[in-house]
């Protein structure tokens, strides 16, 4: 069963992916900041991470700046509430870019493609 | 000795007599008949030169003696040589037996003769001393000249400095005047008025011409003098009436009062190079100075022409002035003098005295000379006040422009955080719903809450979208794009079957060329538009969409009219409907018209708004069309 690791500062959010994402059969954990998905990456080791963009103290590009320090491998998805960071040339380091969405058709097809799922 | 002393007292009362008068002429009709008295002479000549014509002129004769050829001969010698002449002979073949000639002279420079004949008491001869004492006559005599002759000089210097004076008083007047305004137009008619007015230089006529360095020519600004004699008679008579001083006309020449002339009409329209050498306006230019020319009258009874177009300016105007001068003039006198401004040529005034046909002066020019290079100082002046007040609009245009887009750069912060806080509740609403949506079966009555909720979080995201798009840079790609199918496409979006009270009135040019532009951004400026319009007219009114091709400035536009029968807009609203923090009733987020005059904008196109407050607004979108392309599809929907 492949792990994914939800990142995201609103609860309700981290409710609705972990529900949504158990039922296609992945392994839910999730993190409130970077600081606490930073510790539990090593621990978890998930086989992908979405990662807010919008998050108090550390935002996500720090995160993922971090994460890629000593994880080079797991695919990373970043959500955003806003299509700005599309224009930051860091989110490059990520490997998906999806915009936040009530359906979460279009979450579900990239993680599936990143896991090679599909 | 007696007769000494009673020749030293007559010579005493001639200076006395001299004195007393101050008459030449009857100072020297004087000095001879003394003389006579003195020397007991039968006669004597008194010659004074002419400088005009150059000969000794007789001014008194007792006897006739100066009929005689050899008494001019030995005057002329005298006067020449500057050397008395004295001859006594004895014998009757001559006409005269003694003769003493004196110069008058002083400073080394010889008056004229004073000459004496035939002593008629013993010895009948002129002796030593009577040449000593004509000599002492003719001094004084000199000094008489000298002394009325410097009078004279005087008199004429006092005159000349007195009309110097009249002159700068006006000047100062003129000048004074030229500084009560920066109106460029004004100036310009207060130049030529003063130039024309009788109180001021008197011309007949004066043309203004200002340089374009641009263009490298020579272009009429503005004239003033009458069109026909006729006129220009009623004109003086009338202002011989009324005596007024400069600054009294001045005040009476009012800036708005239109200029109608013939001439001025005619004058505006020249236009010379400023290379063409056989134009003395060009000339006044390129060399910098006044010029004064005298048409003398042809032996046919026209004023001679000299330009290769058949005018003796080698411009319009002098072909102008021969059609008024079919009446035989006796000279055609006109000058012309360059208006200076900061050290270059701005312009040149031509003057000229068409009616009267008084010639002009080198003083008159003089007087103009001075007068244009006041001018020259104030219209340049205008001119530049003229060019900082166009920099000053642009500058406010550009501030108002600049003001707009820090009203966007503002809105797009606080879109950013507004987004973020809507868009996170949004996509937990809507994915919960979703959640509970899959848990409902198709039957049950709770299924149409679900849809409901997911329906309307789909609607708000899409808002969301598009006022992040809005406020959001984005790359676009445009396409070739069909105006009549966008707008089709926006009506259908906007007008749904049950606005039936809305009568849609649509008119498309069956031949249109293609725009290039983004398709979604346009269909959602035109549904603003159409959405407004339809929220406008309310329950019941007419709704026209017209498109139409448009050649502007020479290039194809497509231009798109979208009018309401409307309350319009409240004329308070105007100004502020493209600003997106403005909201009105009319407009319920306060972004309809900012994102249509945004999607505009970045078309290149141009929006603009006919607003008939009470009865209705038209909304007009001009978008350049690609060149070339179009098609001849019969438009739809008609």
């Amino acid at each position: 069963m492949k792990k994914i690791l939800v990142v995201d500062d609103e609860e309700s959010i981290r409710l609705l992916y972990k529900e949504e994402l158990e039922e296609e059969g992945f392994q839910v954990e999730v993190a409130k900041d970077g600081k606490e998905a930073l510790a539990q990456i090593p621990r978890f080791k998930p086989d992908l991470i979405t990662l807010d963009i919008k998050m108090p103290g550390m935002d996500g590009i720090e995160v993922l700046k971090q994460i890629r320090l000593f994880e080079r491998q797991v695919p990373i998805v970043m959500c955003s509430a806003y299509g700005e960071y599309k224009q930051d040339l860091t989110t490059w380091a990520s490997d998906a870019y999806v915009v936040k969405c009530a359906d979460l058709t279009e979450l579900k097809n990239t993680i599936r493609r990143l896991l090679g799922l599909l | 000795m007696s007769d000494l002393f009673e020749s030293l007292g007559l010579m005493r009362l001639l200076t006395d007599f001299f004195l007393s008068s101050m008459d030449l002429e009857k100072f020297y009709e004087r000095t001879l008949t003394t003389g006579r008295t003195i020397f007991k002479a039968k006669g004597g000549v008194l010659r004074i030169e002419d400088q005009a014509k150059g000969s000794l002129e007789v001014h008194c004769s007792l006897g006739d003696y100066h009929w005689h050829p050899l008494d001019q001969r030995i005057a002329k010698r005298v006067f020449f040589t500057q050397t008395p002449f004295c001859l006594n002979r004895k014998g009757k073949r001559t006409p005269f037996q003694s003769i003493l000639c004196v110069p008058i002279q002083g400073k080394g420079k010889s008056f004229g003769t004073l000459t004496l004949y035939d002593k008629e008491i013993e010895p009948f001869q002129f002796e030593e001393k009577d040449l000593w004492l004509l000599l002492v006559i003719a001094q004084q005599l000199s000094f008489a000249i000298e002394n009325v002759t410097a009078r004279r000089e005087i008199s004429t210097l006092i005159q000349e400095q007195e009309k110097r004076v009249k002159q700068l008083s006006t000047l100062w007047e003129l000048n004074k005047a030229l500084l009560t305004t920066v109106h460029f137009e004004r100036i310009l008619h207060l130049t030529l008025t003063a130039i024309t007015i009788g109180g001021g230089l008197g011309f007949n006529r004066a043309m203004l011409f200002m340089v374009n360095e641009k263009d490298r020519i020579l272009k009429g600004a503005m004239a003033v003098g009458p069109d026909s004699a006729e006129e220009a008679g009623r004109i003086w008579s009338s202002l011989s009436q009324k005596r007024e001083s400069p600054s009294e006309w001045i005040a009476q020449i009012s800036s708005t009062s239109e200029n109608h002339s013939l001439l001025n009409t005619l004058v505006k329209g020249i236009e010379i190079p400023l290379e063409n050498n056989s134009c003395i306006l060009s000339r006044t230019v390129l060399e910098g100075k006044a010029f004064n020319v005298e048409v003398p009258q042809s032996e046919e009874g026209w004023i001679q022409t000299r330009c290769k177009r058949g005018c003796s300016l080698g411009s319009e105007i002098g072909c102008y002035i021969s059609e008024h001068l079919s009446h035989h003039p006796r000279v055609y006198s006109y000058a012309t003098a360059p208006l200076w401004g900061k050290g270059k040529v701005i312009g040149v005034v031509l003057v000229d005295n068409l009616y009267n046909q008084n010639p002009i002066t080198q003083e008159d020019l003089q007087y103009l000379t001075m007068f244009c290079n006041q001018a020259g100082l104030a219209i340049e002046n205008a001119r530049l006040y003229r060019h900082l007040e166009e920099v000053h609009q642009k500058l406010k245009e550009a501030q108002t422009f600049l003001i707009h887009q820090e009203k966007m750069a503002a809105l797009g912060e606080l879109s950013t955080s507004i987004a973020h806080e809507i868009r996170n509740p949004l996509v937990s609403i809507g994915g919960f719903a979703r959640r509970l949506d899959r848990l409902i079966s198709s039957e049950a009555p709770e299924k149409r809450y679900t849809q409901t909720i997911m329906k309307e979080v789909r609607r708000l995201e899409k808002t969301l979208s598009q006022f992040l798009s809005y406020t959001h840079e984005e790359p676009l790609v445009f396409k070739e794009v069909d105006l009549r199918e966008i707008v089709e496409e926006s009506v259908s979006m906007a007008i749904q079957e049950e606005n039936g009270g809305i009568q849609l009135v649509k008119e498309c040019s069956s031949s249109l060329p293609l725009v290039k532009g983004h398709p979604e951004q346009l269909k959602q400026a035109f549904f603003n538009l159409i959405n407004n319009a339809r929220e406008s007219i309310g329950e019941r009114g007419v709704l026209s969409i017209r498109i139409y091709p448009l050649l502007k400035n020479g290039a194809s536009h497509v231009r798109v009219e979208i009018e309401d029968t409307g309350a319009g807009i409240k004329p308070e609203h105007l100004h502020h409907i493209f600003n997106p923090f403005y909201s009105t009733k009319e407009n319920r987020f306060g972004l309809g018209l900012p994102i249509v005059h945004k999607i505009v904008t970045t078309h290149q196109g141009q929006i603009e708004v006919d607003n008939r407050p009470g009865k209705g607004v038209t909304f007009i979108i001009t978008l350049p069309a690609e060149e070339g392309k179009g098609d001849e599809k019969d438009s739809r929907g008609r």
